[in-house]
């Protein structure tokens, strides 16, 4: 026991006989250990398969290009998608016919194994974005980037991107978890003729320019990052405050709590909600609740199917939920309602999502339904994934016996997360409910990922020519004004359809040492280690 | 002698490769028929579309018919190929070579404290029948089987780490700012022992104490209650009323006479009971975040990631054999009338 005392005890010394530091060792304090549920099972994000732990690890070994900055939201910081501030890029310039972004990189940026960043190497990822069959490619597509001749090498330190229309995603898709910044001089080594951008050889290593250098990596056990003593891609050009990182996976929640209460965890973002309460009142510990302003849970029906292509149907429901019971039951009233707006048909600004005029009204919910030619009800299904049991299992209870009130029958499924992905990617489930990110929240973004198209995340299979339009009008609206207005018909033709039912945005529970200070809400949902400190 | 056994032993061991080749065609076939799409569920990105689903899936060789699919794989794993977890981005035989040994080693121990208990236990049972120490005995026995392993598993945790702070945080085989053994077994006890680092060694089996002491209070009951059934058989019968009227010692005639007799059931569930831990211990593994194979195997089932699921079963089919051939040579040792064969 007395190895134990030693270690809690003498929280600086740079203790451990024969351990792993080295000899210029990193203090307890200047080492942050975040413990989480699950696994990085790649060091390259691109690649298909790649965990959202996979995304936070990612972006504080890697750069990008660019980086979004950041805000305060109430007591809290949230990364702030309308200012975007150079990462590698010292400095960018748009022409003004906003289709060239000229990009000058910092002169004094190296990658890890200390060779200078050259525009040879941006070029080289930004091509292996556009090219490589990876999931940067798809998602790239939604800044209009998309061949490889839109990237031109200026000379060493600058490249231009051009694009066939003013894209308004194309900055902002440099500054996402895939638009990573890769050594090509590095990678190029690995690469073979069956894999010329090294996918393979890039899943077990890196070619980072990054805040951090991985030291160790178990998948599955843990991960040691370092810092990199080198790094200018800080805001203000700021080294990252801790010197070593220990991501470590611990699967069970309960145990998560246990360690950030006794103090010998400093980081836990997905503990339980009911573990919350007693960690807000603990010593050593404190809750940095965030809204998730990029996200929103949502009940799906599916607009394909019967009888929910009947848009009567679709309206009763959405009159039947019993919205502040679930409020309470489901997420303990920690976050922001998407119900209950106080608007009628227009909505009041262009920001989304925002609070739907749905309440609760029974009565008039068994009337639309009796108009839809359903005055005795259906019987139907409700289905939510095993991942998310907590939240969404007595939210099932307190649906099923609300709808039950006007007639309808719902039997409720909870369905291993592998089937439920399945069914709701084949568009098989009738009625559901399912949570969303979206890492670009502009509102123009957010109707055209999840309201258009026959793809995965249009969860209601909503199908609107008018919805279409909109959104490809909006895309390429440079015009401030004209770019809100469609917005808000986005949103008028979203609550006059209802799709699908808003219920609310979630919070993000971070929960830290007390000394911990500087928590972010990125977009990704990931502690961003870089912005942390220890006060 | 020992020519014979060994003849004895290939031969099983030969007999059990239809029923390891069986293993693997049953499970193969069952992850497919399982509901959930494997190309799906790990292209979960904002950006996935049908595109990438499909490129996933035909990366991962899931677009070829069923058979075709078990002839590559069959082919696969003779040349000792697993293919590769999804779920952590490594190939499955460096996951397993890694997490074997800690979940050998965690039930290994556990099994040591178990049999550590319940043979003194089932035997004090046995030998006062309907008394106190028979009731007790009883008692700690259903209490140990009653509370499922998690919970004396968090129970344990709170008591004497969270309160009582006597244990090392529950996390893994080592603590997690200490450095792990040199690579040698795989068991750290064993590889820091062999360094000589006794530090080192207290650090990794203070870590492993309480994971182990839960998984044996869960087969404590199995274990005392056969030892007790078997020991009240065996002290009725003629030859221990004769040594009795002989005069031996007690203690002669219950350790020498009845417990090596009263041994052959136990040993038979000793067997059965380390199989079914090695599987069973997944709570275990989850709650002390214990690097092992079974939550390694039950995250994969999760996600339908084929490959470790089914690499799993092999490996624990193995190990069945394995086990069911060394307890049959145990046998032979304890009772020479038992042939292996």
């Amino acid at each position: 026991m007395k190895r134990r005392v030693l270690l809690q005890g003498a929280a600086g010394a740079a203790f451990l006989a024969g351990g792993t530091w080295p000899a210029s060792a990193q203090t307890r304090a200047e080492t942050l250990r975040y413990v989480t549920g699950a696994t990085i099972n790649t060091l390259d994000t691109t690649m298909p398969g790649a965990t959202r732990e996979a995304f936070g690890l990612s972006m504080n070994v890697y750069d990008r290009l660019f980086s979004f900055g950041r805000k305060k939201v109430g007591e809290n910081w949230a990364f702030d998608p309308d200012t975007i501030r150079g990462e590698l890029a010292k400095s960018y310039s748009i022409s003004p016919d906003s289709k060239v972004i000229t990009i000058t990189l910092r002169p004094d940026a190296t990658w890890h194994d200390g060779s200078p960043v050259t525009a040879e190497d941006v070029k080289w990822s930004l091509d292996r974005h556009v090219t490589a069959k990876s999931l940067a490619a798809p998602q790239f597509t939604t800044g209009s980037l998309t061949k490889a001749d839109q990237f031109k090498i200026v000379d060493p330190q600058t490249v231009t991107v051009t694009l066939d229309k003013p894209d308004r995603l194309a900055l902002a898709n440099l500054c996402v978890c895939y638009a990573i910044m890769i050594n090509s001089k590095l990678a190029k080594k690995h690469a073979t003729a069956d894999d010329p951008w090294a996918t393979e050889w890039m899943k077990t290593n890196t070619a980072a320019s990054g805040a951090y250098i991985i030291e160790s990596h178990k998948p599955g056990e843990s991960t040691v990052l370092r810092r990199n003593e080198k790094w200018v891609g800080g805001a203000g050009g700021a080294l990252p405050s801790f010197k070593r990182i220990i991501i470590q996976t611990v699967p069970e929640p309960a145990t998560r709590a246990n360690l950030i209460e006794r103090g010998d965890a400093d980081l836990a973002i997905d503990l339980a909600a009911s573990d919350l309460p007693t960690i807000e009142k603990s010593a050593k510990s404190k809750v940095v609740s965030i809204p998730q302003t990029n996200g929103f849970t949502h009940v799906s029906m599916n607009t394909q199917m019967a009888p929910f292509d009947n848009l009567k149907v679709r309206q009763a429901v959405a009159m039947a939920l019993p919205y502040e019971d679930m409020f309470k039951a489901a997420i303990f009233g920690r976050g922001t309602k998407l119900y209950g707006g106080t608007w009628a048909t227009v909505p009041p600004d262009a920001s989304f999502p925002q609070a739907i005029p749905n309440k609760t009204d029974l009565a008039k919910a068994k009337a639309l339904l009796a108009e839809a030619g359903h005055p005795n009800g259906f019987s139907t299904t409700f289905a939510f994934t095993a991942g998310q049991t907590a939240t969404a299992e007595p939210m099932a209870a307190l649906i099923k016996e609300s709808l039950g009130k006007i007639g309808i029958q719902v039997e409720i499924q909870k369905k291993p997360d592998a089937e439920f992905n399945t069914l709701e990617s084949e568009k098989k489930m009738p009625f559901f409910t399912d949570g969303a990110t979206a890492w670009l929240p502009y509102t123009y973004y957010f109707f055209y990922l999840y309201f258009t198209r026959d793809q995965r995340w249009n969860f209601a299979s909503f199908k609107s020519k008018k919805m279409e339009d909109l959104t490809l009008e909006a895309r390429y609206q440079t015009d401030k004004a004209k770019y809100e207005e469609g917005c808000k018909q986005m949103i008028e033709l979203f609550n006059a359809e209802t799709p699908l039912i808003m219920l609310w945005q979630p919070n993000h529970d971070a929960v830290m040492a007390k000394s911990v200070d500087g928590y972010t809400y990125q977009f990704y949902r990931q502690a961003d280690f870089r912005d942390l400190k220890r006060v | 002698m020992l020519a014979g056994i060994l003849r004895r032993v290939a031969r099983r061991l030969l007999a059990s490769i239809p029923a390891l080749f069986g293993v693997v065609v049953v499970t193969f076939v069952l992850m497919r028929v399982l509901p959930g799409d494997p190309a799906v569920f790990f292209s979960s990105g904002p950006s996935a579309g049908k595109e990438e689903i499909e490129e996933l899936r035909r990366s991962m060789g899931l677009d070829k018919p069923i058979p075709v699919q078990l002839v590559r794989y069959l082919g696969e794993v003779a040349t000792g190929n697993l293919g590769r977890s999804m779920t952590t981005g490594q190939p499955v035989v460096l996951d397993m070579t890694r997490r074997l040994p800690a979940s050998l080693e965690l039930t290994c121990t556990a099994l040591f404290i178990a049999l550590m208990f319940s043979v003194p236990l089932g035997v004090a049972a046995a030998l006062r029948p309907g008394t106190p120490v028979d009731h007790i005995v009883r008692m700690l026995c259903t209490l140990g089987v009653c509370v499922p392993t998690f919970v004396s598993g968090l129970l344990l945790i709170y008591a004497f780490y969270y309160l009582l702070g006597w244990a090392p945080d529950p996390t893994g085989r080592i603590d997690i700012f200490a450095a792990a053994p040199p690579d040698i077994t795989g068991f750290f006890l064993i590889d820091f022992a062999l360094k000589g680092d006794w530090e080192g060694w207290w650090a990794a089996f203070s870590q492993l104490l309480l994971p182990a002491c839960t998984m044996a209070l869960f087969v404590l009951a199995p274990l005392a209650r056969m030892t007790r059934a078997s020991m009240l058989a065996v002290l009725g019968s003629d030859f221990i009323r004769t040594a009795h009227a002989m005069g031996l010692s007690r203690i002669r005639i219950i350790v020498a006479y009845a417990l090596r007799n009263a041994l052959l059931p136990v040993l038979t569930i000793t067997g059965i009971v380390f199989s079914t831990m090695l599987g069973a211990n997944v709570l275990v593994e989850k709650v002390f975040s214990w690097p092992g194979v079974a939550s390694y195997a039950l995250d994969a089932l999760l996600a339908s990631d084929y490959a470790p699921v089914q690499a799993f079963v092999l490996l624990m089919a193995m190990i069945f054999v394995l086990v069911n051939v060394t307890i049959d040579v145990l046998y032979g040792i304890a009772d020479p009338r038992v042939s292996v064969s």
